[in-house]
């Protein structure tokens, strides 16, 4: 479970996230969505650990900054960072070492062949394309089988097959009671796996769905995304 | 040419605005210049002790400094223009400027004239050496400014020298390697004829000075041409002037006559180029140092594979001795081993030279300062560095001090191997005690610790993702911060025990030094562990 209270980052003056609270139970697969520049990232980064903020962050009870919270919570940047003279099948080795996990071989080998990297077994981190480094990052984050898994656009920039794999990985998760925090501003990509959705503008979320309620009210998400992000644009032009 | 014209007053006016719309950089840019007009007038009114230096005061070291400088200065210039001409364009000249309908030859005096406009940033780092060079090696203030203006003369040669081997060779693979070998072949014939003659005349300071000076050097295409010239107008040699100067000038004109008649079609072999060096600025200014951008494409073998050892924290350390070992294959023994080998025996013949009487604790008192001097140029992107730019080290679920002290393990080892090496190797030079050889070996390593301290206590004050300049200011702050307690520390032994202890001077200032280098260290690391909390 994801428990956010409060959440505010600020850089200087700019307020990035303006406090941001909620909850993401076991199970359930929230998207962050919203225009570029809407937050989503920072909110994901300061989940994850990597930035400074105010307000409170808790991953299955331990404050996310904690080695307990670390041990299960797994990240997918937005660019995908491998390092440029491993091979992809020692990221996998770091990572087990890293993260003290014992038996991976099987998993690892599993993830690769699901991503197909198992023909670039061998290859260093910056022989790869975009797309495979990005594979590297999502089998790196899955090999620590985690609680939490954060995800800051997964799909760009991956190939067909690597999607439609990936939304699978993500169900078979999902099944187990992982919760999954994924951030886009293509609602159309992650449109059958959402459980709720928070649509974020200028730092704040303006609007929280759960898939009941918009499957019960009849409401169009697209439509909902567009009022409030268009709005508020025009709003910011106008003034 | 005016659409060139107009994109190059644009970006002076811009960086100008830029520069005053921005107080801190433009202090910075003032600090550095009064810093170097301080330095050439200190260095011409303080001189006085080198230039006592018999070493010093013959002509003979000058030449072959002098001939090394445009060596230095020339032959990475000519390769560079051999693979491509390239680093002359940005990725936004190749967008912008390659589409447009200008003529590509304007491109390319474009690219090269901006590039020689950068080079004179050199020059200027040269002029403020020019008081020092004056008292050093004794030579008056216009012989002074005949060097200084020579190496400017040098950098526009070899632009214009680039120019003539990129027409000769951009579309002909056979002639850029003939051009290859031959831009080889003038530097190992200089080191070979060096090397040779100082063999042949048996192996000493005065047969090292004659190799270095030869006059055959001279006739060494471009760089020994222009030494020529240069030399010349210093020693009034009329026929040196004139056979060396119309060499000179009709290498430069031949690159512009060349332009005119060669069909250029140089865009493709810019683009990938270009591509890289972008990579290459954003990754400086980042202060982001990856292996990508530092080796590009070159093919690595993987002769090991796997990390094999580490749990938790230490695999970042396995992790790093793989990735190192890929890198070179002898990870502890580098280049810079080499040059730290080279400046300890420039050092240990030197003062022998000057004085042969001299107490063996004065040169590795003298190595050891100087070493740990040169190694600040070294240390400037550890490992450790490039970890913190990749999100693993901060998710990896072990303790924050732990991690770091293994993600900069290797950057702590590799002083302690290089001190160790270079100081074993003096030692045969100078002899004296061997507690001063593993005092000065040690504290030299406890420099490398300290250096990688005050990096942490600079990121964690300023922040990983400040600009280049500021980190750099804070970082020397630092470093002089947290090395002057260990110094004041290290002096008040060296006087007191000195009267007994003289013969080990170097302990005497080393030794607390090293303890001190030590404790600072491990203090900074644990007080700086939540540097690791956040990427800020």
């Amino acid at each position: 479970m994801l428990n956010v209270s409060h959440l505010t980052k600020k850089y200087h003056r700019f307020v990035a996230n303006d406090n941001l609270s909620f909850i993401v139970n076991d199970g359930e697969t929230a998207v962050l969505a919203g225009p570029n520049g809407a937050g989503k990232s920072t909110a994901i980064k300061c989940i994850a650990g990597l930035l400074r903020f105010d307000g409170e962050i808790e991953i299955c009870g331990f404050n996310n900054k904690s080695i307990d919270a670390k041990k299960i919570l797994g990240y997918v940047p937005e660019i995908p960072a491998p390092f440029e003279l491993l091979t992809v099948w020692e990221h996998m080795e770091f990572i087990a070492r890293a993260y003290r996990l014992e038996d991976w071989e099987k998993r690892a080998e599993e993830l690769m062949s699901r991503l197909e990297l198992t023909d670039k077994r061998d290859k260093l981190g910056k022989e790869l394309s975009k797309g495979m480094q990005q594979k590297i990052s999502i089998c790196c984050a899955m090999l620590i089988e985690p609680k939490v898994v954060l995800f800051d656009e997964p799909l760009v920039g991956l190939d067909p097959h690597a999607i439609k794999e990936l939304k699978a990985m993500l169900g078979e998760m999902k099944k187990n009671g992982t919760t999954i925090i994924i951030s886009t501003h293509m609602l159309e990509s992650v449109e059958d796996i959402w459980d709720k959705v928070f649509i974020m503008m200028n730092g704040k979320i303006e609007a929280e769905r759960t898939r009941r309620f918009v499957e019960e009210s009849g409401e169009n998400l697209e439509e909902l995304f567009f009022n409030i992000t268009e709005k508020k644009q025009t709003g910011a032009d106008a003034q | 040419m005016n659409s060139i014209l107009y994109l190059l007053r644009k970006t002076v006016k811009n960086e100008i605005l830029d520069t005053l719309r921005h107080p801190l950089k433009f202090i910075l840019y003032a600090f550095v210049a009064v810093s170097m007009i301080y330095g050439a007038v200190r260095g011409y009114t303080a001189g006085d002790d080198l230039g006592n230096s018999e070493i010093f005061s013959d002509p003979r070291l000058l030449s072959g400094a002098y001939l090394a400088v445009l060596f230095f200065i020339s032959i990475p210039i000519m390769l560079k223009g051999l693979s491509s001409g390239t680093s002359f364009f940005s990725l936004s000249d190749v967008n912008n400027l390659f589409v447009a309908p200008v003529s590509p030859k304007k491109i390319l005096v474009y690219g090269i004239g901006r590039q020689l406009a950068s080079m004179l940033v050199l020059v200027v780092t040269f002029a403020a050496y020019g008081g020092m060079i004056i008292k050093m090696f004794r030579v008056t203030v216009s012989q002074a400014a005949v060097l200084i203006i020579g190496i400017a003369l040098m950098l526009i040669l070899v632009q214009l020298v680039t120019l003539m081997i990129f027409c000769l060779a951009s579309t002909h693979p056979i002639r850029a390697k003939v051009m290859k070998y031959f831009i080889y072949g003038m530097a190992f014939f200089a080191l070979g004829t060096v090397i040779i003659y100082s063999f042949t005349k048996g192996i000493s300071v005065e047969s090292i000075f004659s190799a270095i000076s030869l006059p055959m050097l001279e006739y060494i295409p471009f760089v020994g041409w222009m030494h020529g010239f240069v030399f010349g107008i210093m020693e009034s040699d009329l026929t040196r002037i004139i056979v060396f100067g119309v060499l000179t000038f009709l290498s430069g004109i031949s690159g512009i006559i060349l332009l005119k008649v060669t069909r250029l079609d140089f865009y493709e072999d810019v683009l990938s180029q270009a591509e890289s060096y972008q990579e290459f600025r954003e990754a400086v200014r980042e202060g982001k140092f990856s292996d990508k951008v530092m080796f590009g494409n070159k093919e690595i073998k993987l002769r090991k594979k796997g990390i094999n050892k580490g749990r938790g924290a230490s695999s970042i350390f396995y992790k790093h001795l793989l990735e190192g070992g890929r890198r070179s294959r002898f990870m502890f023994f580098n280049i810079n081993t080499f040059v730290l080998i080279f400046v300890a025996l420039v050092i240990g013949f030197g003062i022998k030279q000057a004085k042969s009487d001299i107490e063996p604790t004065i040169i590795y008192l003298s190595a050891m300062i100087i070493l740990a001097y040169v190694q600040f140029f070294f240390s400037a992107s550890g490992d450790w560095v490039k970890e913190l730019t990749k999100p693993y080290i901060y998710l990896i679920p072990d303790g924050a001090v732990k991690k770091l002290v293994m993600a900069a393990a290797t950057g702590i080892i590799k002083p302690f191997t290089d001190g160790i090496i270079t100081f074993v190797i003096l030692a045969f030079v100078a002899g004296g005690q061997p507690v001063d050889v593993i005092t000065a070996a040690l504290t030299y390593g406890s420099f490398g610790t300290l250096y990688i301290a005050a990096n942490v206590l600079a990121q964690r004050l300023v922040g990983i993702d400040s600009t280049g300049g500021i980190f750099i200011t804070f970082y020397m702050s630092m470093i002089v911060l947290t090395l002057l307690p260990g110094v004041v520390i290290g002096l008040v032994v060296l006087s007191t025990m000195s009267g007994s202890y003289g013969f080990i001077a170097a302990t005497l200032l080393g030794a607390p030094l090293f303890i001190w280098n030590m404790i600072v260290s491990a203090g900074i690391f644990i007080a700086c562990r939540n540097l690791l909390n956040n990427t800020e």
